[in-house]
């Protein structure tokens, strides 16, 4: 009976924890995508407008796909990024490793808000780098100001050190010295990296791409403060339903869009990576 | 011109020579073991043969080619790790393939080899299954057969023994030696366990401190070993202290309660610290009799504990002068713990070695 019990607390409280926080407000969700909101009231009535808003007016579907844009490329960006910052970490960060990873935090310690306003001071029209291109008899940088490009720059900005520990840790799990046993049987430097040390450390670069990307598609506030007029993103445009607009269901039913857009593209990345492929023994013998 | 020729090589860290002047000649069809405590620098050896590290100072040269300089997927060589190191994202199957396709062969011959290797290393029926999914003996038998498959200039093992079981080692120790004899080309065997040297190595280099003590035929290894570390070593031996004393062809050891004779060694000044080894299978044994007179190369001894080893008794003797082991076949008279007995040993048995120097 005792044996019994410690699994069950183990597992039960933190799905306990999880239906409570994150499943029923994702229910509740649901529902409200499915009522309409009128001059601030919520109307219980079963109606699917929401979801014909969002497929018809064509602002949405632009904010979708600018967005589905937007977070690919920053996961790439950051992706390409971490590796080389990862991997040297690795190589020569000796014992100040931990020190490195950590010091990548460091921006954490402030909120997010500053640190995107602290990137709109450098970005912007008077900021720091046009500032000096103008002080120096220069044209400033168009394409820095308010622009999608600058909300690039801002999600690249925020979201890379998170890339950068999950590839850290990965290559931290990851055994060199099969790239010696690579090396040793026949294969060129180059070559050991595509055949060892990228598929063993694929899952972890995967996960690292997924923690970028995900945020990035509900992002608000970089587009907000750095993205210009053209930048509106869906997480913004979501936000402002249930802010300034206060079309609550409208919102909701963006929300769930989103949701289901993420689990579509996670589905995807499941069924086309083989995890045996990249060296994950999860399943045990047999 | 021998087929691997190590000249003059070192290999500096910070201010450590891991490995200080190595000079070695190794044959085509030899199979040569690197023995030596841990922090012998015997793997640094190897892993510059590999290309692994490259050397502070001296010469790699591989059939002919000077390969100092050549990184190691350009050498033709190939390894065996401690670990196995096997791509755990590949099946046995591609693990065994993997040197194949880096030389770009052709399907064909690929799937030719690795069946070859599948066949004699009894790895058939295991291609699809991952490392994880194998036993350690297998996994050391596919670890082996990547090592072999690519028909390699020398294959080089790093204790690829040292994780398996006792009975499982001595099946793979017999297996590893056929596979060398059969394919000729060198094995060089990083170990520290003097058995596997002893029994799979055409000839030994006992490292020490970074430099090769002695390289010689593995029985003159054993049985005439070259310097005092090399006795202590290899094989068990039992130590005897004194000050030496030369008479015509002999050389005499007098300990405390000990005279020890032995054949005559140039290098032992009279009255010098000397020290004398004899293997715990040259003492023999016989029951004491009142009246013993105290001679050469023999010593009255009480037996305290008796170890059986199966086809051999080991026995713990007190004696005068602190404790030694005998080990004598079962086929010979047993004594039993608290017999008092002589042992005795042939002065040929005797191997002395200056002990000045020696804190």
């Amino acid at each position: 009976m005792k044996a019994r019990l410690a699994p069950a607390l183990f597992l039960g409280l933190p799905t306990a924890f999880l239906v409570a926080l994150f499943v029923l407000p994702l229910l509740s969700m649901l529902v409200l995508s499915v009522w309409r909101t009128e001059s601030y009231h919520i109307i219980r009535e079963f109606n699917l407008g929401n979801y014909h808003v969002l497929a018809t007016e064509g602002a949405y579907m632009t904010f979708l796909v600018r967005s589905l844009v937007m977070a690919s490329v920053v996961s790439l960006i950051c992706t390409a990024l971490a590796w080389p910052i990862a991997y040297a970490i690795i190589l020569y960060g000796g014992r100040y490793r931990l020190l490195l990873t950590l010091g990548f935090a460091v921006p954490f310690l402030t909120g997010e808000v500053l640190r995107i306003i602290a990137l709109q001071g450098l970005l912007g029209p008077i900021g720091l780098l046009n500032g000096v291109l103008m002080a120096l008899g220069a044209a400033p940088l168009r394409v820095i100001m308010y622009t999608n490009v600058a909300s690039a720059i801002g999600l690249v900005y925020l979201y890379l050190p998170i890339v950068v520990t999950v590839i850290y840790l990965s290559l931290l799990n990851f055994d060199q010295r099969l790239i010696d046993a690579a090396k040793i049987f026949g294969a060129s430097p180059a070559r050991a990296f595509i055949e060892v040390t990228w598929p063993l450390n694929l899952f972890g670069t995967l996960i690292g791409f997924a923690l970028c990307f995900i945020p990035c598609l509900s992002a608000t506030l970089a587009p907000r403060f750095l993205g210009g007029p053209n930048g509106t993103l869906y997480g913004m445009a979501m936000a402002q339903q249930f802010g300034e607009s206060g079309t609550w269901a409208l919102g909701a039913a963006m929300g769930v869009v989103l949701f289901a857009v993420s689990v579509l593209l996670v589905v995807i990345v499941a069924r086309l990576v083989d995890l045996r492929r990249t060296g994950f023994t999860g399943f045990g013998r047999g | 011109m021998a087929y691997i020729t190590l000249d003059g090589v070192s290999k500096q860290y910070g201010s450590v020579w891991a490995v200080d002047r190595v000079t070695m000649a190794i044959e085509k069809h030899e199979f040569v073991s690197l023995l030596g405590p841990s922090g012998s620098g015997k793997t640094t050896l190897l892993r510059i043969i590999a290309g692994l590290e490259t050397p502070t100072q001296g010469r790699v040269l591989i059939d002919g080619e000077d390969v100092t300089h050549l990184p190691p997927h350009r050498r033709g060589v190939a390894m065996v790790f401690q670990e196995f190191l096997l791509f755990p994202h590949r099946t046995v199957y591609e693990n065994l393939a993997f040197p194949l396709r880096m030389l770009k062969l052709p399907k064909g011959e690929i799937e030719e080899r690795v069946e070859w290797v599948l066949g004699i290393l009894a790895l058939r029926g295991l291609e699809k299954r991952y490392p994880n999914q194998l036993s350690g003996g297998q996994q050391q038998r596919v670890a082996l057969g990547r090592g072999l498959v690519g028909r390699p200039k020398v294959l080089l093992l790093d204790e690829p023994l040292a994780n398996l079981d006792r009975e499982l080692r001595q099946e793979m120790e017999v297996e590893i030696r056929k596979h060398q004899t059969a394919l000729g080309i060198p094995f060089i065997y990083v170990t520290h366990n003097q058995e596997e040297a002893l029994s799979m190595s055409d000839r030994i280099a006992v490292v020490r401190g970074g430099r090769i003590e002695d390289f010689a035929a593995r029985t003159d290894i054993y049985d005439r070993p070259k310097t005092a570390f090399i006795a202590q070593f290899v094989g068990r031996s039992n130590r005897f202290e004194g000050l030496a004393a030369a008479a015509g062809d002999t050389t005499t050891l007098r300990g405390e309660g000990i005279v020890i004779e032995a054949p005559h060694h140039p290098g032992l000044p009279a009255g010098s610290r000397a020290a004398a080894y004899v293997k715990n299978e040259k003492i023999r044994l016989k029951p004491a009799t009142p009246g013993d007179a105290p001679a050469a190369n023999a010593l009255a001894a009480t037996i305290r504990h008796v170890i059986l080893r199966g086809a051999y008794a080991e026995y713990v003797l007190g004696w005068a002068g602190g404790e030694i082991v005998a080990s004598r076949p079962r086929s010979e008279a047993e004594f039993s713990a608290g017999t008092d007995v002589v042992a005795f040993w042939d002065k040929s048995d005797v191997d002395l070695f200056s002990a000045t120097g020696e804190p």
